[in-house]
């Protein structure tokens, strides 16, 4: 009973020698609170647009028209593009793109309305410059429609003037029409696209770099075994005594976010915030028990961070939320797993914005449950490098 | 007499100069953790990123089908879907329930839906609808689901319009069909690659990040043996401020001359990407960026005081600075704020160009305002680090006298006391 009790007077020892070296310096606060807090709001601010508007693109019209300037009116009026200049030949508007002015033109080459009345067939193009993929993607697909309109248009006219009904006349140009649901954002809303994990995944990274710093920096300034035998020698209560004032701290950054999307931004969480919240606890007690693992491989602090980083930055990419995992290397398919974000990333997907029901991520949710299995692993090791390990530059 | 004084001056300050170039050099290449960042990841990473990205589209997204029509031409349309690159049927469900059961089990990421009426309505000259129903998890899903839907329905559109009007001759068909033609020209990337489109920026990112990484280690490390943590010893060479400057600069310049001749050129050449830029174009853009590059990171180590906290400062920074470079959040739609903020930053000039020169074929004349950007920043960021070093050479003369003061006095009260 005396044992017990002393075991937790000695965690409650070790979490106070923690609190008292966080508030010590800075760097603690700026790396746990004010990093993760910038990017927060850098993200969601910079996409906060949702879906691009209005990007802007050239025109080079020969034609010079009524028809051509009724074609790139409409083009105008689509939301996505935005006419911003004339160009007087395709190797102007080029010379602009390269300039960076624009993302994309369009070109009507002169003669376009008397050949289409005389039934001669011109042909229009589009030029979209895909170096900047969403630009380019989003160009396309507004001016790939502004050619089938053309063409439409011009038959349209002939229908009319053969006695066809809109409704006929629309049946013949186009029989089959697509009509498309992105299920849970409608809007194709970017931020929602990407904050949802790329917010999260900066808060990983962080708690990667924090949990290998914070233990490393024992070794680097000789305190290890001071602080060892403040946890009784015990390496477990030692590590939770220290990694418990983190969690704390991590998991309100957490809630922060959490309470920022979805309640401030709202973005669409079909689950309830409830999976969320528990989610996010689990991400930051998965990361620190990796940041664990990290500095219980290589317990060097410099190899500790270098290892973090590393796997956190990697992450960001290979957690598959811009560039599908199913589209990489079957290698890279199976490595993926080992990264906390990309589970977290699949629960999100699930619970917040499908809504459905937790049983169906229940795989990730056990991953991240194994992640915090696997620092029993590495503490030996880490509790002998406590002590016998020398810092080397 | 006053001139040979100058020549003097000018003669030693190159001395020291060479000195500290040197000095720098071996340090470089004696501290292992100098060595990762300069060395090691700027080899790594790129291929890492490359590995990641190389396939770099999505194909073969699967697919669940719900099939109400049951006709030839609905299944018609099903093939042309599933012969697509783009699209995979995975499964022909019975009603929406199934399909929605198989895209929560993550069997697949979209459902095509045929409506009952689909081919009664072409027969009677009434328009049709079919609808696609797409998983949000990633939009690369969504533009494939499109695509392929998209490039079967105006292919079908085409013959079936071709059937009802009864032309005689294939032009007619042709003219009657499309009165106006038109192509898209896909430039500069012409498979809407994820690697083309990412890599350049990544690559450039990575010059910047790994020389903020090596500079503020090699500071702190500086620092932590320096008796009064400071920044510049006490050795007669680091006496001024621009050969410091200067010495540490050519010897990071030289280094990073070797790293980005392999990061730019051998890199993008070993996954095939774009690279259509002339060397008399890219070449003199990369000086001023290395150069901004160096002295951003002199100046910024001057908040390093230990070896590692450099890691914890600057590598998180990595991601924000891939987005406010406008590569793929499109710059035209970066909030005026964000973007003045990113004018902090070499590596937004640095992306920027890059990828107009070598994606694009752009000239350094195209490229003018980041190229007179990154040479003003160049400008301004030796000038802080001047200064900066400036306060850290007159810091540490002031922590030498006040410890010669303190000794001195010890040895006045010792001498009293005897």
């Amino acid at each position: 009973m005396e044992e017990r009790e002393n075991k937790y007077t000695a965690l409650w020892l070790v979490m106070k020698r923690e609190c008292r070296r966080l508030v010590s310096r800075p760097l603690y606060l700026f790396c746990m609170v004010i990093a993760p807090l910038f990017c927060y709001i850098f993200f969601t601010t910079l996409m906060g647009a949702g879906l691009p508007t209005d990007l802007p693109v050239g025109a080079v019209d020969l034609d010079n028209s009524a028809t051509s300037r009724q074609l790139l009116r409409n083009l105008d009026a689509f939301s996505q593009t935005g006419i911003v200049a004339n160009y007087n030949s395709v190797s102007e508007a080029r010379s602009a793109m390269q300039k960076g002015e624009i993302y994309g033109f369009f070109y009507i080459p002169t003669g376009l309305s008397s050949k289409a009345q005389s039934q001669r067939q011109p042909k229009l193009s589009f030029y979209t410059n895909n170096s900047y993929l969403i630009a380019g993607s989003l160009l396309f697909k507004d001016m790939k429609m502004m050619g089938e309109l053309a063409s439409g248009a011009a038959s349209r006219s002939v229908l009319y003037a053969k006695g066809a009904t809109e409704e006929q006349a629309m049946a013949f140009l186009q029989p089959i029409v697509i009509d498309t649901h992105p299920i849970n954002n409608p809007w194709l809303n970017y931020s929602v696209y990407l904050c949802n994990t790329l917010v999260p995944g900066v808060l990983m990274l962080m708690i990667f770099m924090i949990t290998v710093y914070s233990i490393g920096v024992e070794i680097k300034d000789r305190t290890a075994r001071e602080w060892l035998r403040m946890g009784h020698n015990s390496i477990y209560i030692s590590l939770a005594g220290k990694l418990l004032p983190h969690t704390v701290i991590f998991f309100i950054m957490g809630i922060f976010y959490n309470v920022y999307l979805y309640g401030y931004l709202h973005f669409p969480c079909n689950s309830g915030i409830i999976p969320m919240i528990l989610a996010t606890l689990l991400l930051v007690l998965a990361s620190q028990c990796c940041g664990v693992i990290m500095i219980g491989t290589f317990p060097s602090l410099r190899l500790g961070l270098s290892f973090a980083s590393l796997w956190g930055v990697i992450s960001f990419s290979i957690s598959g939320f811009s560039f599908p995992v199913m589209a990489m290397h079957p290698v890279l398919q199976g490595l993926s797993n080992l990264f906390p974000l990309r589970h977290y990333f699949l629960i999100y997907v699930d619970q917040a914005l499908n809504g459905y029901s937790m049983a169906y991520s229940w795989s990730n949710y056990m991953a991240l449950l194994i992640f915090m299995m696997l620092p029993f692993a590495v503490v030996h090791r880490l509790k002998e490098a406590l002590i016998y390990y020398k810092y080397m530059p | 007499m006053k001139e040979i004084k100058l020549k003097d001056k000018i003669a030693e300050g190159i001395n020291d100069l060479f000195y500290i170039w040197k000095r720098e050099f071996r340090t470089t290449f004696s501290d292992q953790g100098v060595l990762i960042f300069f060395i090691l990841v700027p080899l790594m990473y790129p291929l890492l990123y490359g590995f990641i990205y190389t396939n770099e589209v999505v194909r073969e997204v699967p697919a669940m089908v719900v099939d109400n029509s049951h006709t030839s031409t609905s299944r018609e349309y099903l093939r042309k879907v599933d012969a697509t690159p783009d699209v995979k049927i995975v499964s022909y469900c019975s009603d929406m329930e199934e399909a929605k059961l198989m895209l929560r089990e993550r069997e697949g990421y979209g459902i095509i839906y045929i409506p009952a009426d689909f081919s009664d309505n072409i027969a009677r000259g009434i328009q049709t609808k079919v609808s696609l129903y797409s998983d949000m998890s990633g939009l690369l899903y969504y533009k494939s689901l499109l695509t392929a839907n998209t490039a079967v329905s105006l292919d079908m559109n085409k013959d079936i319009k071709i059937l009802r009007l009864g032309n005689t001759t294939n032009r007619q068909d042709e003219i009657s069909t499309y009165p106006i033609e038109y192509e898209d020209v896909a430039m500069f990337n012409p498979t809407n690659g994820f690697a083309a489109f990412l890599i350049p920026a990544v690559l450039i990112l990575i010059l910047q990040q790994t020389l903020l990484l090596g500079v503020g280690l090699s500071a702190g490390t500086a620092r932590e043996q320096n008796r009064f943590k400071d920044l510049v010893p006490i050795n007669r060479h680091y006496n001024g401020t621009l050969r410091i400057v200067l010495g540490k600069g050519l010897s990071y310049f030289m280094v990073y001359a070797v790293v980005s001749f392999y990061v730019l050129f051998a890199v993008p050449r070993m996954f095939s990407l774009n690279q259509i830029g002339q060397n008399n174009d890219l070449i003199p853009f990369i000086l001023p960026y290395l150069a901004a590059c160096i002295f951003f990171a002199m100046t910024a180590s001057i908040a390093i005081r230990n070896r590692e906290t450099c890691m914890l400062l600057f590598v998180f920074t990595s991601v924000p600075l891939l987005f406010i470079s406008g590569i793929s959040w499109p710059g035209a739609s970066i909030p005026a704020f964000w973007k003045y903020f990113s004018y902090i930053f070499p590596s937004t000039f640095g992306i920027n160009g890059f990828v107009r020169i070598n994606n694009m074929g752009a000239t350094l004349s195209d490229v003018s305002f980041e190229y007179k950007a990154l040479w003003l920043q160049a400008g301004i960021y030796f000038l802080t680090t001047c200064w900066v070093y400036r306060w850290q050479i007159i810091m540490s003369r002031k922590h030498v006298i006040e410890k010669y003061k303190e000794l001195k006095n010890k040895l006045v009260i010792t001498d009293k006391t005897e």
